[in-house]
């Protein structure tokens, strides 16, 4: 064996490093079908669905006022959402394991994929919004239809509709990836804690409200902060499971 | 001077009851290149996921490049480790691989990494999860060739590489080795194929290091002494025996030592023959069963 003295390490290492961030939000943009592409085409292809449900009723002379009105209550607007939690899923129960085998710390691959996510819900925030305007500004794509603006969108401009959209993404794109990070961490026991906790939490809050009747003042208060206020919580929401996240995936060990 | 760049003392790995890493102690110096030797689940991978920071040891210390690993990216972005069982984005293909390559290795040499690709016959665009066993195999090869990262791990290199394959890595690793030094850890149960390869062999077994001495020390430690049943117990009476067989009225005795002239003209009068043993048999004789179970019995079997 050999005698050693180990010389110091000059630490290299700043608390914030850019760059290292940055090449996570690089690695989960190297396949962009992913975060660009995939939502892209489940929109387009409810938007095609919609274009040829217009064109249909239009064709047999229904009212057409009468069919934007039933439009607005359709939720082909948030069709990209429900495969963007599965994106939030992979985001973490793939990519991660692959990160770390790159040399990425678990405190990088977080916040670079936070980074992302922020990224993605502007993008999609900014192309809704701005969809929403269009449909509006063209009749319904010439033909009346009523896709984008659509349950509470195109009704207080295209800033609340930029606001709430952003709100929306980086839920669900949180909540798939937080998640998933607790899986990583405690496996199935701690998927089922979670569960269960959640399950248990939402009975407790509902038997409160209940048993205190306290319902008529919850929705009250709902309908008091309006839009803009539900969709403030929801972006907190968002917040809480990005934090959360966070301390979780600092002891993650996906295999 | 050599410098250490892993130093593990008393480290330990359990999953519930199971421990997979019994308190091992071993360093590893830089510019070397190390064999890690075992059977399958013998721990192995869990090592190296401890030594680069993807799994939490439960006890122990760890040093690498002079900090534990584990969430330091400056001691992780020194590592490269492609694990046998690697997981890739299911929307993967090679290139995308190789695209993200330079990003996290500083060292990463695209040329090299291009010439690899073409020697491998590697598709670069196909689906990670359509590729065949050695396909994949070459992409772990290759992202741990062209990293030159100060500390590399091949875990399972040859698994499903035909015989050109192995070839070839075998000959890049030690041209590129000669002119870009580094640590080598490759982990394998094939040990022949990479006998000649290696420097340093850690033997580990259920959880324990077995062995941990120079490759060329342990080249030739063992002799493998056969012939009579009579003649070879008395030869071998009060020798370190580290495996058995008989058949009849034969036996053959592998022995953990080198012998000396007068053994050998000793063993030539008894009319014994002596034979050397491959690290593969070395290490079978050490791992296997036959070293811990009665040698008696073993003979009955027999």
């Amino acid at each position: 064996m050999t005698a050693v003295i180990d010389q110091a390490l000059v630490r290299t290492e700043p608390r914030t490093r850019f760059n290292e961030v940055w090449r996570v939000v690089r690695l989960h943009a190297v396949t962009p079908s992913v975060f660009f592409g995939i939502p892209w085409v489940i929109l387009g292809g409810a938007w095609v669905v919609s274009m040829v449900v217009g064109i249909i009723i239009t064709g047999a002379s229904a009212d057409v006022a009468k069919m934007g009105e039933g439009m607005r209550y359709s939720w082909a607007v948030l069709s990209p959402q429900w495969y963007l939690v599965v994106v939030g899923v992979q985001a973490i129960g793939m990519t991660l394991s692959f990160a770390l085998g790159f040399g990425a710390t678990r405190r990088d691959f977080w916040l670079g994929t936070s980074l992302m996510f922020g990224i993605v819900s502007l993008l999609n925030a900014v192309a809704i919004a701005t969809l929403v305007q269009l449909e509006k500004a063209t009749g319904g794509w010439w033909i009346g239809i009523s896709m984008f603006d659509a349950l509470w969108y195109g009704q207080n401009g295209w800033l609340v509709d930029f606001y709430t959209t952003l709100a929306l993404q980086l839920l669900v794109l949180f909540i798939g990836a937080s998640i998933t990070t607790v899986y990583l961490r405690w496996r199935m026991r701690g998927m089922m804690i979670l569960m269960f906790g959640a399950i248990a939490l939402v009975l407790a809050a509902v038997a409160i409200a209940t048993f205190t009747e306290s319902w008529p003042m919850i929705f009250e208060w709902l309908g008091g902060i309006g839009i803009v206020g539900v969709f403030t919580v929801v972006l907190g929401l968002a917040a809480f499971f990005a934090i959360g996240g966070y301390f979780v995936i600092r002891r993650a060990t996906p295999r | 001077m050599t410098r250490t760049v892993v130093r593990a003392s008393g480290l330990t790995k359990r999953y519930g009851t199971f421990t997979a890493v019994d308190a091992v102690d071993f360093t590893l110096e830089e510019n070397r290149i190390y064999g890690l030797l075992g059977r399958n689940g013998a721990g192995k991978t869990t090592v190296m996921q401890m030594l680069t920071g993807q799994i939490f040891p439960d006890g122990g210390t760890l040093d690498v490049f002079g900090r534990e690993p584990a969430e330091h990216a400056d001691v992780l972005r020194r590592i490269c480790f492609i694990a046998e069982s690697q997981r890739y984005p299911d929307s993967f293909k090679p290139s995308h691989v190789f695209k993200a390559a330079p990003w996290f290795f500083e060292h990463w040499d695209a040329e090299f990494a291009e010439r690899l690709i073409h020697d491998f016959r590697l598709p670069l665009n196909r689906y990670v999860k359509k590729l065949s066993r050695g396909q994949l195999s070459a992409v772990g090869v290759i992202v741990g060739l062209a990293s030159r990262a100060p500390l590399t791990f091949f875990d399972e290199p040859y698994l499903g590489l035909d015989a050109v394959a192995r070839h070839i890595f075998y000959d890049r690793l030690l041209e590129d080795y000669a002119e870009h030094p580094r640590t080598i850890v490759l982990s394998t149960h094939l040990i022949d194929e990479v006998a000649n390869l290696l420097e340093h062999l850690l033997v580990i077994d259920q959880g324990r290091i077995l062995l941990d001495r120079d490759a060329d020390e342990v080249r030739g430690s063992a002799t493998t002494v056969a012939g009579g049943r009579a003649a070879v117990d008395s030869f071998v009476a009060d020798r370190a025996v580290i495996g058995r067989e008989s058949l009849g009225g034969l036996a053959s005795v592998t022995i953990d030592e080198r012998l000396g002239q007068a053994d050998r003209i000793r063993a030539a009068e008894h009319g014994l023959e002596l034979a050397p043993v491959s690290l593969q048999q070395l290490i079978v004789h050490m791992t296997g069963t036959d070293l811990r179970a009665d040698p008696t019995e073993q003979e009955v079997a027999a």
